[in-house]
């Protein structure tokens, strides 16, 4: 019964490696945990939506705070014109806007009387979001058609934005995938120092009159030389997949960029932090898993409960995914993701800063 | 040519190359080094002799600025380790315990990085990583991975790295642990060739490693030095008995007893006599013998080893 002994040898070991049980427990329980906390509840999502009233009359004013200002999931926010509406879409801080044209009171008079009629609504909506454009354009439909107690037909005329580029599935999710890869630069920074730190190479070059910073700039600086090949391959292969790229290349490279400076900080100071390269790749895992599904790489933030997605927004992906989404499917630029790239910027400043400290802090220990 | 670039290094100050005072290093309650006190002249090679966990491994990473001592202080070539870590980096070389070399780089890799480190200036890595190749015996090894040579190879390498940047004091922790004699040999030879041109402080916890290589030896024990001097110094003070070994046949339980009556201690195992006491008439026991009948095939005074040292020092046998 060999195998048996090999079996009851197997459990031992497990069960006596605390760290090895930990991390085997806990990470069903933090996936479970973070899933049910983003998803499982019954969060209602909120949407600033646009108002352009070219009708300005009571009638249209009155379908806005009755029919309108009754869709629970909406944040109106009036505009005067077109072209100021279209520009706070593109930068991301609408998700649609709606037009009530000119005529409109005079249609729905028609209607109420009886008459012939039909009322067209312009809905401008941001085509890179599609769940979100869908669940926006469905909830107007339901809400306009009963304005007044009276079943109005309505035609809804959707926008997309940018008009005339065909934006796909892949635009959406690219920018995802891209900041998921640069995310697993955690454990794979932090393995390189690790695997020094536990062969014990890095005790050979700590006896040389090399600074705490010089280790960090030489480790750093090859992971950014891979992190810059990655990117290229990530967005030649999007590209190849039918990614379309609206705004500057060199910003989403920017900020894709800024994003691995990030990941490769972090994984440094979880280097530093652990004691062997087991420990700091499920540290890594246990940190980047779940940031990777709060940060709206695979799945759009807006379902989340408002507290999970703050807390996701005190990490640099989630900016990251923002940013590069804004530049690639809605074309804007440096101005429109200046928050978010300052953002990213002092999160790779500050990373650095406590990396050396720790490392220092390694390095006389 | 080995000689030339790598002589220059001991100057003629009276400053000593290593000197500590107290030093001591706790980790949580345990003492793993106790006050300990020493002084390294420039040129020698001193060997710290004692088992594993005798604190030995602690002592070299606190001189080499890689632990913090809880106290007491020490310098290397006059520069205090705690002020000065960076100017002691500059002239110690270490080749530490566990072969620690970059596995997927070649030998001369491996030596132009650490002399890289060492500030060595870029038209001298090459000449002088190919001539530390040369000196360890590596050269038609030198643009394999590292991770495919032997171990007494890395072990050379090793060395070789601590060399490179020609330091003034080289400290090299075990540096024939887990060889085999041939390869600890060769090891021993190319340490034979430094002595005198460096300050060396090396640890072992073999005796015949300590007695072949060091002018001076510091025997640790529980973190304290337990004694020092020279190898015969040791031997003469700690040792006042001496032991006399013999084979013979026809040992007869008369002569025995006669023998025990005159000589502190002695013992029989598989026909060797072995007779040990303060005062011995090598002669005397021989004619004994002879005159009981005994056939003595051969006879000889043993030597007191460190291992003697050891244990009359410390009480406790030197385990490996």
């Amino acid at each position: 019964m060999r195998f048996w002994q090999l079996f009851i040898r197997s459990l031992k070991e497990t069960y006596r490696d605390p760290l090895a049980l930990g991390f085997l427990l806990a990470f069903p329980l933090i996936f479970m945990l973070v899933f049910g906390a983003a998803f499982g509840s019954d969060t209602t999502p909120s949407y600033d939506i646009g108002i352009i009233d070219d009708d300005v009359t009571e009638v249209s004013q009155s379908f806005v705070d009755q029919a309108i200002s009754e869709i629970t999931i909406f944040e109106l926010n009036v505009f005067d014109d077109i072209d100021t509406a279209r520009d706070e879409l593109k930068m991301g801080e609408i998700s649609a806007y709606i037009v009530i044209p000119s005529g409109f009171s005079t249609q729905a008079a028609q209607i109420m009387q009886g008459m012939e009629g039909n009322i067209v609504l312009d809905i401008t909506y941001d085509e890179s979001e599609p769940m979100i454009s869908e669940q926006i354009i469905s909830s107007v439909n339901s809400a306009t058609r009963y304005f007044a107690q009276i079943e109005i037909p309505v035609t809804i005329n959707t926008n997309p934005i940018n008009i005339g580029v065909n934006i796909t599935q892949i635009d959406f999710i690219s920018t995802g995938i891209i900041v998921f890869g640069l995310l697993i630069m955690i454990p794979t920074s932090g393995r390189i120092m690790l695997r020094d730190k536990e062969s014990r190479f890095l005790y050979r070059m700590l006896t040389t009159p090399t600074k705490p910073w010089e280790y960090i700039a030489g480790y750093s600086l090859s992971m950014v030389l891979l992190a810059t090949i990655q990117i290229f391959f990530f967005i030649l292969l999007g590209w190849l997949f039918g990614m379309d790229i609206i705004g500057s290349l060199w910003l989403a490279f920017a900020v894709f960029l800024l994003t691995a400076i990030c990941s490769i900080g972090i994984g440094m100071v979880v280097a530093s932090l652990s004691k062997s390269e087991n420990q700091g790749e499920s540290l890594s895992w246990l940190f980047s898993m779940p940031l990777a599904i709060l940060s709206g790489v695979w799945f759009s933030t807006e379902f989340m409960p408002p507290y999970m997605r703050t807390f996701a927004d005190i990490f640099p992906f989630s900016h990251a995914v923002e940013a590069s989404r804004a530049v690639i499917t809605r074309g804007v630029g440096m101005e429109a993701i200046s928050n978010d790239f300052i953002f990213l910027v002092g999160w790779a400043a500050t990373v650095f800063i406590i990396g050396t400290m720790l490392f220092s802090r390694t390095m006389r220990s | 040519m080995f000689d030339k670039v790598y002589q220059s290094s001991v100057t003629m100050d009276d400053t000593p190359a290593i000197q500590t005072s107290d030093l001591t290093k706790l980790f949580g309650s345990l003492i793993a080094v106790d006050s300990i006190n020493l002084e390294i002249k420039r040129g020698e090679l001193f060997a710290f002799l004692g088992p594993n966990g005798a604190g030995k491994t602690t002592t070299i990473n606190m001189l080499c600025c890689l632990l913090k001592p809880s106290g007491g202080s020490a310098t290397i070539m006059g520069y205090d380790i705690n002020q000065e870590p960076y100017q002691v980096k500059q002239i110690i070389g270490v080749s530490p315990q566990e072969t620690t070399l970059s596995e997927h780089l070649n030998s001369m890799e491996n030596l132009a990085l650490v002399g890289h480190l060492h500030g060595v200036e870029q038209d001298k890595i090459y000449t002088w990583s190919k001539l530390m190749l040369d000196t360890m015996g590596l050269t038609d090894r030198a643009k394999d991975q590292v991770r495919k040579l032997s171990g007494g190879m890395k072990r050379r390498l090793s060395i070789a790295m601590a060399l490179i940047h020609n330091p003034q004091i080289i400290f090299l922790d075990e540096p024939t642990l887990g060889l085999d004699p041939q390869a600890r040999r060769a090891v021993w030879d190319y340490i034979t060739r430094l002595k005198g041109n460096k300050t060396i402080l090396l640890t072992t916890h073999y005796m015949e490693e300590a007695d072949f290589l060091a002018d001076r030896i510091g025997i640790i024990d529980d973190g304290r030095i337990a004694a020092l001097g020279t190898s015969s110094e040791l031997k003469t003070d700690a040792i006042d008995t001496h032991t006399m070994v013999i084979y013979a046949w026809n040992l007869t339980q008369k002569v025995i007893l006669e023998l025990r009556s005159r000589y502190e201690e002695v013992k029989i195992s598989n026909g060797t006599m072995t007779i040990s006491d303060k005062k011995l008439d090598f002669r005397d026991i021989i004619d004994r013998l002879h005159a009981a009948g005994s056939i003595v095939r051969s006879a000889y005074i043993r030597e007191p080893t460190l291992e003697d040292v050891f244990l009359k020092i410390t009480g406790k046998e030197l385990r490996v």
